[in-house]
């Protein structure tokens, strides 16, 4: 059993690539990619552009991405301990989400072009900061949930206020494309300016595994252990809202990546939270690389938003879900 | 001057004369003008005297769609009925989409309301001006206008055609049976994302930034000329798009042309002719 989870782990590994390749030689353009690879990044050839300009920073933003919601998500559900929990449940998105709209509601200048990202990353730490707020000292998981609901609503009733008083109806489909997350041109800049935030949070995560296995314990048993005291779930809190407030900021809102990954990686790790966030990770960089793979070749007169296929994934998964745990008698 | 010459200057003379020839009508003037659509707002607002124009859309205090000065004394309409009654216009202008419930309530009411159709193509342009020039009688400013479009569209088309591509907001480009497409080609440029049977399939299509560079067109068409951020427009902003910034092969359609191309359908497809005159001689 252990081998052959190692195996279906290295597999995933090894699809990450495969599916890399998939993605560059998907769009409407037909490129010779060898011949590209050889024109090098700086090459001024339509294909070398092609691939060096578009397809690559897409597709490895899709990977960033991706990767981003699948930790975060593994890192929520583990500090939650709640299998429904997702960055979303914390305010993490809607606060990058709101940031966004009211930018886009207000049409501030674009200046250099970082200022909607940065305001997205500056969202989530807001919203994650309240949730920290609002639940006060020694906060469990239970009152960490309702604070984040509360602040989620708020967040949610702030996003329907800014819809709903749109200035025009051009202000109205931007934010909807945003709330519908999208990877289309996407270029180097945007990488970069996720990049540092998504390593940043990453490391967080990294530096908080072992507080994460404590957890499992419950509460109490991880404070005997010496993880008692609120520097343990604010740096993991953080580290949620550096990767998924920098993933939103330049993809806008992409769901169920963070909620259904941990779900599939979780028998493949042995139930180990630490484990469990490299491998959600790995396949929430997989999965959004072929929901946008699926999105390239995706022929209609509007582009596919990524947030609308993910949401199809998500959904049946679900439904698996809860057929297999009612065979089961888990429910 | 060249007998060429002469006959050229007399056509440029004879057309504004041909035009209000066709446009003349006999109606007596309306002196209390009501619009119920953003593009006749701009066109009674840039063409008709302020004193006969008692109301216009609210979108027209909009600095986005705002051309002309909007006077004091103009009321913003949201489309009601009820709005206009008591302004008791004796002309209410509406377009073809939109306003209709309360345009139809005011006709009941007996209001005279006049319905000037939209512009899609250059045809339907012309048909609007002529619509629009049987209500307001005669105005000069329309009659010269409408004039000078015609002779632009007299003009024999240039023999060698450049290629040029129309990148818009959220990646849509315009093909066969479009204004924007019309306007390309009669200003000498053959439009990539056109039907190449000549038919009105793809009218409005979706195009990928790396259509755009495969397809490598000798003049990128931008739309609008937005300064502020939106996510339309981050195809425009893309990095690739720099080298045809830098080597001046791309021309901004203004945003008018989307809302009311009788405002500047004239001026776009003379500096479009400039334009491909300018690529020309750096070839």
């Amino acid at each position: 059993m252990l081998n052959s989870n190692r195996i279906a782990l290295g597999l995933l590994g090894v699809a990450l690539p495969l599916a890399l390749l998939a993605a560059l030689v998907s769009g409407p353009v037909s490129i010779d990619l060898a011949a590209a690879l050889r024109d090098s990044w700086r090459g001024e050839s339509s294909e070398a552009v092609i691939l060096w300009q578009l397809r690559l920073p897409r597709a490895l933003l899709a990977i960033l991405v991706g990767a981003a919601l699948g930790m975060g998500g593994a890192a929520m559900q583990g500090l939650l301990r709640n299998p429904l929990a997702e960055p979303a449940l914390l305010g993490v998105s809607s606060g990058a989400a709101l940031a966004a709209i009211l930018l886009l509601y207000y049409g501030l200048a674009w200046q250099s072009g970082w200022w909607l990202p940065l305001l997205a990353i500056g969202g989530a730490f807001v919203a994650v900061l309240s949730v920290w707020a609002l639940a006060g000292r020694g906060a469990s998981a239970s009152r960490l949930v309702l604070a984040g609901v509360a602040i989620n609503a708020f967040l949610s009733a702030l996003m329907a206020l800014a819809l709903n008083y749109a200035p025009s109806m051009f202000a109205m489909q931007e934010i909807v494309f945003w709330l519908l997350g999208s990877l289309a041109n996407r270029g180097w800049d945007q990488l970069l300016l996720a990049l540092p935030f998504i390593i940043a949070g990453g490391l967080l995560l990294f530096a908080s595994r072992n507080y994460l296995r404590a957890l499992t314990l419950g509460e109490a048993s991880a404070a005997s252990l010496g993880f008692g005291g609120r520097r343990h779930p604010l740096l993991l809190l953080l580290g949620i809202a550096a990767a998924v407030g920098a993933a939103v900021a330049v993809a806008g809102t992409i769901g169920f990546i963070g909620l259904v990954v941990p779900h599939l990686m979780r028998p493949l790790v042995g139930q180990d939270p630490a484990r469990l966030l490299w491998a959600s990770a790995l396949c929430g960089a997989l999965l959004l690389l072929l929901a946008d793979i699926f999105v390239l070749n995706f022929v209609g007169a509007q582009e596919l938003r990524i947030g609308a296929v993910t949401a199809f994934i998500g959904a049946p998964f679900f439904f698996w879900l809860i057929v297999s745990a009612r065979r089961g008698g888990a429910l | 001057m060249s007998p060429e010459g002469a006959s050229k200057t007399m056509a440029a003379r004879l057309w504004p004369c041909l035009v209000a020839l066709l446009f003349s009508t006999s109606t007596a003037a309306a002196e209390r003008i009501a619009s119920l659509n953003l593009c006749v707002d701009q066109l009674l607002l840039d063409w008709v005297d302020h004193e006969r124009i008692v109301s216009v859309t609210w979108l027209s205090a909009n600095e986005h769609y705002r051309r002309a000065a909007l006077p004091e004394h103009v009321t913003l309409n949201r489309g009601h009925a009820e709005e206009l009654l008591g302004l008791e216009p004796d002309l209410v202008l509406v377009g073809q989409y939109g306003g209709g419930r309360a345009a139809a309530r005011l006709r009941q009411l007996g209001v005279p309301v006049v319905t000037i159709p939209d512009a899609h193509n250059l045809a339907q342009l012309q048909q609007q001006l002529q619509a629009l020039a049987a209500e307001l009688d005669d105005n000069a400013e329309l009659l010269r206008q409408a004039g000078r479009l015609g002779q632009i569209l007299q003009q024999p088309r240039p023999a060698e055609l450049l290629s040029a591509m129309i990148l818009s907001a959220n990646n849509l480009t315009y093909g066969s049976g479009m204004l924007e497409h019309e306007l390309l080609e009669r200003a000498g440029f053959r439009n990539l994302a056109a039907d190449p049977d000549g038919g009105e399939g793809g009218q409005l299509q979706r195009v990928m930034l790396e259509q755009v560079i495969a397809a490598e067109p000798e003049l990128l068409v931008l739309y609008g000329g937005e300064q502020t951020f939106a996510l339309a427009h981050l195809a425009a902003r893309h990095p690739v798009i720099r080298r045809y910034v830098d080597s001046g092969r791309v021309f901004t359609l203004p945003a008018e042309l989307g809302f009311c191309p009788a405002l500047v359908a004239a001026d776009v497809l003379e500096k479009l002719r400039q334009k491909r005159e300018s690529l020309v001689e750096q070839q």
